[in-house]
């Protein structure tokens, strides 16, 4: 299995779309957002604000595009039927891919807290490290969510779906601006929101959210059931 | 011969309305290298995913080394070769064999594996870049990753031009001869003729045929007899002609009191011959010809098609 982990890893960094959309676009993103924002409602770094939303939105965008449209794709292909006829364990494919997400996450996650850094955002050591940590564990959940989506949609139709998926929840998740007011009620049930709150002790005056924390590990649960539901069926009907 | 490597017991798969598999009974023998024969939608591709345990049969069961097909696989005595079993991509094809090696229980190295398979010269190659006979040779790859006991290969060489094709049947014949069997689904009739010992005729998820392919020739009536009656040597009737031994299809035509041109298929053509000449004919021009393996395999699933397969083509035939 290692040997699987570390090709499906390896496989990764050599695409160069996902270096593209997962690295250098919310690289470029950050710097024309704070370059037209100079205030955020609510108040708060503006540099500070949009480093946190961009990283996740990186780290989002290479979960879900890496497993949702990889998966999808390669149960197309065959290549999930040729791998069942190896001793591999049959979550083994899964978790390589879900391993693999974990790893390409980091350098959407590192790159935003070095251009963060390098325009002027100041944190505490162990903050910048508790926030590489909570920002990298959060990403499994959005990695459980795409292998669910690869398994739910074939490949033509999941390109859309995870593209709506993810528009929707950067929208609702404070991805774009920060959630204000109303729109918090409904930004509650939002995976991406929760996973950008989780920041959120790193700003003046607040704690470790662990509402966000808890409502996050409840998302983790349903993600991970909806895939092994799906997984099962697609095994049934190859 | 001891043991079975595989097994099919009356074994039926629907898929809708359609059944592509209907009551199989079917056991491989160590050492075998057997050919499944059929035309496109005969139900070979769906026999070997019941073989491999990738679906489950409606009805009847499927075992391999005795067991469940997924057991074997665990303890690495199957490797196999699907028609549409993808390749991972944006790898090298040496780290992909890498890869099969490595998840093999009883892997072998991946410099060996690439040299069997003949393809060391394209192992540092991207697999998204490769033609289709080049991507087929890694798949075979892929199934002799370890020291497998059955190889089950389907449609191994689609996609392969001729002199690649040749290599191919070398590669597959050096598994056979280290004592593995091996399953091969084709529709190159070619293929099945020169390297199969047994050939199994799939046909609407039937098995028709199963034999050597000099047996499925044979019974097919698979050998044609032509010669000349003439009227000057004595009159025979074609009742009598009918009742020669072995016949299986006659055709006479010419004026009854001139030159008749008789052919005849025949089962087994000496015992024909001989019983030509016991009934004190004299048949002139005497020609014996061999029918391929194609036309046998034309002439078993006509017949078939012909009963709407009710009855095993070869029983009608008779």
């Amino acid at each position: 299995m290692k040997t699987l982990i570390k090709l499906e890893i390896l496989r990764t960094l050599r695409n160069k779309r996902y270096v593209f959309f997962t690295v250098l676009y919310p690289a470029i993103l950050y710097m024309f957002f704070i370059n037209v924002n100079h205030s955020i409602p609510g108040g708060g770094s503006v540099k500070a604000y949009f480093m946190v939303s961009m990283a996740t939105f990186g780290a989002v965008g290479a979960v879900l595009t890496g497993s949702a449209q990889r998966i999808s794709l390669e149960r197309k292909s065959g290549w999930t039927r040729q791998l069942r006829l190896t001793a591999l364990p049959g979550r083994a494919y899964a978790t390589a891919k879900i391993c693999a997400s974990a790893v390409t996450t980091l350098p959407s996650i590192l790159v935003l807290f070095g251009l963060g850094a390098a325009e002027g955002v100041r944190l505490p050591a162990g903050q910048w490290l508790g926030l590489v940590g909570v920002l990298w564990a959060g990403s499994f959940v959005f990695a459980a969510l795409g292998v669910a989506l690869g398994y739910a949609a074939e490949p033509n139709a999941v390109q859309p779906i995870v593209m709506i998926t993810y528009m929707v929840l950067s929208v609702l998740g404070g991805t774009w601006y920060p959630i204000s007011g109303g729109m918090k009620d409904i930004a509650k049930f939002d995976p991406v929101y929760l996973y950008n709150r989780l920041a959120a002790f790193t700003t003046p005056g607040n704690g470790f959210d662990a509402g966000a924390a808890v409502g996050l590990a409840g998302f983790l649960v349903v993600f991970v059931a909806a895939a092994s539901y799906l997984y099962r069926r697609d095994t049934r009907q190859a | 011969m001891s043991g079975e490597v595989a097994a099919f017991r009356q074994v039926s798969k629907s898929y809708g309305k359609v059944r592509a598999v209907n009551g199989l009974d079917l056991t491989l023998y160590p050492g075998q290298t057997v050919a499944l024969l059929g035309p496109n939608g005969a139900g070979k591709s769906s026999s070997l995913d019941l073989l491999l345990g990738l679906r489950e049969p409606d009805e009847g069961t499927v075992t391999l080394f005795g067991g469940s097909p997924r057991a074997a696989i665990e303890a690495g005595r199957v490797g196999a070769m699907l028609q549409s079993g993808g390749l991972m991509t944006d790898v090298k094809v040496r780290e992909l064999v890498q890869l099969a090696c490595d998840v093999h229980p009883r892997g072998h190295k991946a410099a060996e594996v690439l040299r069997e398979a003949g393809i060391e010269e394209i192992a540092d190659r991207r697999v998204d870049k490769l033609s289709g006979g080049q991507e087929q040779r890694v798949r075979f790859a892929l199934a002799i990753a370890g020291a497998n006991d059955l190889i089950v290969l389907d449609e191994p060489t689609t996609g392969m031009d001729v002199s690649v094709r040749q290599q191919f049947w070398a590669s597959m014949r050096a598994q056979a001869d280290q004592g593995r069997t091996v399953l091969f689904a084709t529709h190159y009739l070619e293929e099945a003729d020169s390297i199969a010992d047994r050939v199994l005729v799939l046909h609407r998820g039937r098995l028709l045929a199963d034999g050597s392919s000099a047996d499925i020739k044979a019974r097919a009536g698979a050998r044609r007899i032509s010669f000349e009656l003439h009227a000057a040597d004595g009159f025979v009737d074609e009742a009598e002609l009918r009742a020669l031994p072995g016949l299986t299809a006659l055709d006479v035509s010419g004026p009854a009191d001139g030159v008749r041109t008789v052919r005849i298929r025949a089962t087994d053509t000496d015992a024909l011959v001989a019983g030509l000449y016991r009934a004190g004919w004299y048949p002139r021009g005497i020609e014996v010809t061999s029918l391929g393996l194609e036309q046998a395999f034309l002439t078993i699933t006509e017949a078939a098609e012909s009963t709407e397969g009710t009855e095993p083509a070869l029983e009608s035939a008779r």
